[in-house]
């Protein structure tokens, strides 16, 4: 339970005499009771929802999201969200998909027409005899939202959404110059205007931050080329890292790896690969530091060459991945332009090029979970939830997928906010109308997705995180066939944990609250689950774990 | 084919993996062929193997020499450079040589060079050391395991039986560094090479600190002929978070147990018996390293979930949640060691050693 800082301008008494207009059903007044009271408990409506109860204090931005959902469309929110936007305390850490897709949310609220004023609403609602029940589904919308950590952009200035995305790390020995590049980086884009010059010192104090309860240590540098937006992160260590990874705090969807031109290869530069290979990196681009203090250029070459062969070695594609020659620390001190700051601005020429972009949650199919169900006479089943990718329309044909279920349907209305759109997409909380479809044939933990865009998963594998104790996991370790509730989207089901098939000892083997293990994951129920979709695992009301889905094993 | 001379580098570079099998051209500076070559032997870095072929006039088997020569000055330097940096990464390595009484049935890597003191009639002789790096890249590197492996090993035959009420008596780390190093799988070791100069030499292939932490060794001989016949003891180990070798982990134990029993002679010559006692010995270690334990009993007039003998046995199937004690006392009777559970026989365990990586000490 947290208070809430009421010490706002916003005069609470004004808002619960609008609500008493008779514009919001009952549910909300015992909302706004508890608002007036100055009280607003944790999220915590739906004790199914994993988010629900992971105790996040309320911030005022939370609560400025929730009003604004429960309200709709209004000025105050305009005016509240574009002031929590720059709120200078929300410097956490955000999950990457849940910043895109809470950003997308975001953006649709925040363009949405300030004219629309409450009496409009109250009409549509009156007109409407969704409405009473749409708006008691409402508080959810706001719940799962605000769980998920919709917070404003991290640094203050403003984003700009119309360059795509992508997060890239450094990897490399301690000593090549990995936290140099990243300097150099952000001082040769900052002279283009693409990024605020972040010094060796503060990429250095990587702060340990805490989300989700669980501790991360990463250093986050953004910086923008003419063509993309780049998150920059260091890769401390491997077991750091596959943490990071899993959890959703640290994400790299390409790599650059930084060897020295004076030491080569090293040993752990295989470890490197490895590692960038395990989390599914396909290609990576790499920078040899301190060419300045080799004087003879054929060993450039012998390292080119060496590198290439490695790459090769562990499935990369080693003829064609950019290896650029430089010195970090010239660009950083704006010397010798030719392997300095040219050379950086190259990098990130070969970074522009070679990486490829992950998809962008609305280029993807669409998928919406499931998170309530309501039958509305004369009107059908509605399903609710947040659209978690692509876009959908009215009219399309959808799929309806999980828990022993799957058939095909078409989707003959979208409702957002007391009004029907003709379009839906990644971020929107929305009511599907679904067409002859019963009530009892549809239930929270399914999905609706793009027909033949997923498939119900009964068995897969997975790369797990064990929260330790300090995290609010388990204290004691457990064996093979452990049985938590998998918490998936808004599906919760219990799971059974195996060691992979083969491996030595299994009914031995124990796993630790902190370490990272990949598991079998055999599931009661079957549910859609893709390669990358998280999870958390839950025990006697306690998240014990977190994990991301590495491999299909068994449809259902 | 033959491409402008400013791109001639370039395609020296992609084509370079086919090239390599082609005799170098004998030039009077190191060829890149010979550079790769020495770098694929030793692991040392560009300019140093550059150096070396330079200094060996391109002869591979006397820039190795060099190279050898040179590392105890490089590498020394290397060492004094990365002195002042903080490892806290690494492994915990136990070697085992004797497990102890019935010695052969265990699970662990003892084989191969056991004394003979040791062999079926209950002398102990193990030891567990922590070695350090910066990064966990390096400590899944095969070479940082395979050195743990060797220092390990070394540790475990160099130590003495001390007379000292403990089982576990720590080793000073000075003598441990200036011991010749002893090859773990039983290879021939290089002459000269001490614990100190393997770990510099790995720190100048790495150019990370690596450090020995701490170093403990159990060894106990054999009992008397009076006496063995009655009583016996035993080594159990687990390393957790492994990830070569079987024997090293983030966290590792070592624990001292004692069999007595008037009939231990007779029941040591049965394989179900040894095979039930390797059983019960991997759920304790487990035990040990899986939950909080700290100390095998409470404090009289205290109870302490540290203890061991009072959690629950969750690491072995036929415990049923029964405490370790209860579980150990059953244990006995069941296999014929005690005749009723209040008897003065059993199976306990006497000492244990856990660690931690990187834990503060």
């Amino acid at each position: 339970m947290m208070k809430v800082d009421t010490n706002y301008e916003w005069p609470l008494a004004v808002e619960v005499g609008v609500l008493w207009l008779g514009i919001w059903p009952m549910f909300w007044r015992s909302v706004e009771v508890e608002i007036t009271m100055g009280v607003y408990r944790d999220v915590n409506w739906d004790a199914g929802q994993w988010s629900g109860d992971m105790a996040e204090p309320v911030t005022e931005e939370r609560f400025v999201w929730l009003k604004a959902l429960v309200i709709g469309e209004s000025s105050l929110f305009r005016q509240k969200f574009s002031a929590a936007k720059g709120h200078p305390s929300k410097t956490t850490t955000m999950l990457r998909t849940q910043l895109a897709t809470s950003r997308v949310a975001a953006r649709r609220l925040y363009s949405t027409r300030v004219s629309q004023s409450f009496f409009v609403c109250a009409k549509t609602a009156l007109r409407h005899p969704i409405q009473p029940v749409r708006s008691s589904v409402l508080p959810r919308y706001g719940v799962s939202m605000v769980a998920r950590r919709g917070y404003a952009e991290a640094s203050s200035s403003k984003f700009d959404r119309t360059k795509p995305h992508m997060n890239i790390g450094t990897i490399g020995h301690v000593d090549h110059g990995k936290t140099t590049l990243t300097a150099a980086i952000t001082k040769v884009l900052a002279e283009r205007g693409g990024a605020k010059f972040t010094d060796y010192s503060e990429i250095d104090k990587a702060p340990e931050e805490k989300a989700r309860g669980i501790t991360i240590n990463s250093a986050h540098v953004e910086y923008e080329t003419d063509n993309r937006h780049y998150g920059h992160i260091d890769c401390p260590g491997h077991a750091d890292y596959i943490k990071n990874m899993i959890t959703g705090a640290a994400q790299m969807d390409g790599a650059i790896i930084v060897v020295s031109a004076t030491d080569g290869q090293m040993p752990q530069t295989r470890e490197h690969l490895l590692l960038a290979r395990q989390v599914g990196i396909k290609k990576l681009v790499v920078f040899i530091n301190k060419v300045d203090q080799i004087s003879d250029p054929e060993m450039l070459e012998l390292v080119d060459m060496e590198m290439r062969d490695l790459l090769s070695t562990y499935n990369f594609d080693g003829e064609n991945t950019p290896i650029v020659m430089g010195s970090a620390l010239a660009a950083l001190e704006g010397k010798n332009p030719e392997i300095g700051g040219d050379k950086i601005v190259e990098l990130v020429q070969a970074c522009d090029e070679w990486l490829e972009l992950p998809p962008r949650d609305l280029d993807k199919p669409f998928l919406l979970a499931i998170e309530d169900v309501f039958s509305i006479s004369g009107r059908g089943t509605v399903a609710t939830g947040r659209a978690e990718r692509g876009v959908c329309h009215k009219g399309d044909e959808v799929e309806i997928v999980g828990l022993g279920s799957q058939f095909k349907t078409t989707l003959t209305g979208i409702e957002m906010f007391h009004k029907e759109l003709d379009r839906g997409e990644a971020g929107d909380n929305m009511g599907a109308l679904l067409r002859g479809v019963k009530r009892e044939q549809i239930k929270r933990g399914q999905v609706i997705i793009a027909p033949g865009s997923m498939k119900p998963v009964k068995k897969f594998q997975a790369q797990i995180y064990v929260l330790t104790k300090d995290e609010g996991g388990r204290y004691t370790p457990f064996m093979d066939n452990y049985r938590p509730q998998l918490f998936l989207r808004t599906a919760d089901i219990t799971v059974g944990l195996h060691w992979p098939e083969g491996t030595a000892d299994a009914a031995d083997k124990m796993v630790m609250p902190g370490d990272n293990v990949e598991m079998v994951c055999e599931l009661v129920h079957d549910v859609a689950a893709d390669v990358g979709t998280r999870f958390t695992l839950r025990e006697g009301g306690k998240t014990v774990g977190t994990g991301i889905v590495t491999k299909v094993l068994e449809l259902a | 084919m033959f491409a402008l001379p400013r791109r001639a580098p370039r395609s020296i570079l992609t084509t370079s993996t086919r090239f390599y099998s082609t005799p170098p051209p004998s030039t009077s500076k190191p060829s890149l062929k010979l550079v790769a070559e020495l770098r694929k032997l030793t692991e040392v870095s560009i300019s140093k193997a550059r150096e070396a072929l330079s200094a060996s006039n391109n002869d591979v088997q006397e820039a190795l020499k060099w190279l050898q020569n040179d590392l105890a000055v490089s590498g020394a330097k290397k060492a004094a450079k990365v002195e002042g940096r903080s490892a806290n990464e690494g492994l915990v390595g136990v070697s085992v040589l004797s497990r102890g009484i019935g010695a052969g049935v265990g699970t662990g890597s003892n084989g191969k060079g056991e004394p003979s003191a040791g062999r079926g009639y209950g002398g102990v002789r193990a030891a567990m050391v922590e070695l350090n790096c910066e990064t966990d890249f390096v400590a899944r590197n095969e070479l940082f395991g395979k050195l743990l492996a060797d220092i390990s090993h070394t540790a475990a035959f160099i130590s003495e039986p001390v007379n000292s009420p403990e089982f576990f008596n720590p080793l000073s780390l000075e003598a441990l560094q200036d011991a010749p190093l002893l090859s773990h799988n039983g290879g021939t070791p290089q002459p000269e090479a001490t614990v100190s100069s393997a770990i510099r030499d790995l720190i100048a292939k790495v150019g990370e600190k690596i450090s020995l932490r701490r170093a403990v060794a159990v060894v106990q001989n054999q009992l008397s002929r009076e006496q063995r016949d009655t009583l016996g003891l035993r080594l159990a180990t687990y390393s957790h978070g492994s990830i070569g070798i079987s024997t090293q982990g983030r966290i590792s134990n070592l624990a001292v147990l004692a069999l007595k029993s008037p009939r231990l002679s007779d029941l040591l010559l049965k394989d179900a018996f040894k095979e039930d006692l390797a059983t019960l010995e991997r759920a304790l270690a487990r035990q040990i390293v899986g939950f909080p334990t700290t100390a095998i009993r409470s404090p009289a007039g205290t109870t302490d979930e540290g203890a061991l003998y009072e959690q629950p046995f969750m690491m072995f199937s036929e415990a049923n949640g029964e405490t370790v004690q209860a579980a150990l006392r059953a244990w006995a009777v069941k296999r014929g060691l005690a005749k009723q559970e209040s008897e003065e026989s059993g199976v306990e365990v006497l000492e244990f050693a856990k660690w931690t990586v990187g834990e503060s000490i």
